[in-house]
């Protein structure tokens, strides 16, 4: 029997930092997308996530990308994506890294 | 306007308006920005057939936000050309569509596949984005330079969409196929979006004056170095491959090649000179006046509307 990782929750988000929105490579972490990063049972991840309008076109893109980037972490098996609406997505939720994105790009915020 | 304007931008002087310019940077500008509004705006009536085969609803908004992206690129090229002086109604609405300047490759309907659109992006964007790129980085055109950082994210947005439904195609074994079959008749067409080799190129006054920073040949291998990799890493047979003793990417058929238009099928056993490809170029391909007459229908629309009173 092999031996189960432990999964730490905060390397999960730090790992997260790599996936960037399609549109501005702006981190979904730095952008306030990912709500909550849980680990329940045996390599299985639950992320809480919402997106900045929901009629955004790029979603199963964007959790592909989440999966992909997490499956990579040592002991995760299972990734589960749930999109929440509540509260929703502001601009409010966004670090100062990544309003300092913005800002170089010449985009209001 | 200095004196030696060439020493002057070598100097790290930014050129910001016609004062600044004498009469042949004006006209290397000029001609260049043509080629990127061409080059943007034609880009849409290119894929715009890809649409019908997309998969889900949420590839088909991806891909008019693209095409809606492209419009907005080619609006700013040609408001830097308005800005310039030149009429821009003139040149959208009265050339000849064989005096567009925008790439051969748009000259074709990307409707064969899904996976047609997802190469587009990949490798066409990505060309766009190596040359929209260094012009970013190295222009002496002030406006062009500060225009284009809002541009550059947006070709990676493309590019992106382009490598990620390439990976998922080609991890469908019903799509496969359609990838490879994409791939073999579209990536000679991007290493031919960089122009005349180097070597056959008598002068340069883009990078004389600093429009843009790298040489055609330099701008091909950044786009190769991207792309036959990723290719590779996907499962993907591309014609071209690293070369350790030259230390950079060699294509693995003669380039230039005779194209076979009806079958859009390249011939690696005929090839041509320069002289064939520029022929072709200057014929323009199969879709050409189509796709400019589609872009005036609402404009001609509209005039014949007011005549009619």
């Amino acid at each position: 029997m092999r031996e189960q990782a432990t999964i730490e929750v905060n390397r999960l988000w730090e790992a997260l930092r790599a996936v960037k929105d399609p549109e501005f490579p702006v981190s979904v972490v730095d952008l306030g997308l990912i709500y909550a990063l849980r680990v329940e049972g045996e390599g299985r991840v639950v992320v809480d996530m919402t997106y900045t309008s929901t009629a955004c076109g790029c979603m199963e893109w964007i959790e592909e990308d989440i999966r992909r980037c997490l499956l990579q972490e040592p002991g995760v098996e299972e990734v589960i994506i749930n999109v929440v609406w509540d509260p929703p997505w502001t601009k409010e939720r966004m670090n100062e890294a990544a309003r300092q994105r913005f800002r170089e790009w010449g985009i209001s915020l | 306007m200095a004196t030696d304007l060439k020493a002057w931008i070598a100097e790290g002087n930014t050129v910001e308006s016609r004062a600044d310019m004498n009469e042949e940077y004006y006209r290397t500008l000029r001609d260049t920005l043509i080629i990127v509004g061409d080059t943007e705006l034609l880009s849409v009536f290119a894929l715009r057939r890809a649409l019908d085969n997309a998969p889900n609803l949420n590839a088909k908004i991806t891909a008019l936000a693209i095409m809606q992206d492209e419009i907005g690129h080619a609006h700013i090229a040609y408001r830097l050309l308005a800005d310039l002086g030149e009429d821009i109604d003139a040149l959208v609405y009265e050339r000849e569509p064989r005096q567009f300047k925008h790439p051969y490759a748009f000259d074709f309907a990307y409707d064969g596949s899904w996976a047609e659109l997802a190469v587009f992006n990949a490798f066409f964007d990505r060309a766009g984005f190596v040359l929209l790129g260094d012009a970013y980085a190295n222009t002496s055109y002030g406006p062009w330079k500060r225009a284009l950082a809002k541009v550059d994210k947006e070709e990676l947005f493309h590019v992106r969409n382009g490598e990620v439904w390439m990976r998922t195609l080609m991890e469908n074994e019903e799509t496969r196929a359609d990838v490879q079959r994409a791939v073999d008749w579209m990536f000679p067409l991007a290493v031919e979006f960089f122009g005349l080799p180097d070597n056959l190129k008598t002068r340069n006054t883009q990078l004389e004056y600093r429009i843009k920073g790298s040489t055609n040949d330099q701008l091909r291998q950044k786009w190769l170095r991207e792309v036959v990799p990723f290719c590779e890493s996907i499962g993907v047979r591309v014609p071209a491959h690293y070369d350790e003793e030259k230390g950079e990417y060699v294509l693995d058929y003669p380039f230039p090649c005779h194209f076979d238009e009806e079958a859009k099928q390249w011939r690696f056993d005929q090839p041509c000179t320069w002289d064939d490809v520029i022929a072709r170029f200057k014929r323009r391909g199969p879709k050409c006046e189509e796709f400019v007459a589609e872009l005036r229908k609402g404009y001609r629309e509209i005039a014949r509307l007011r005549e009619a009173g």
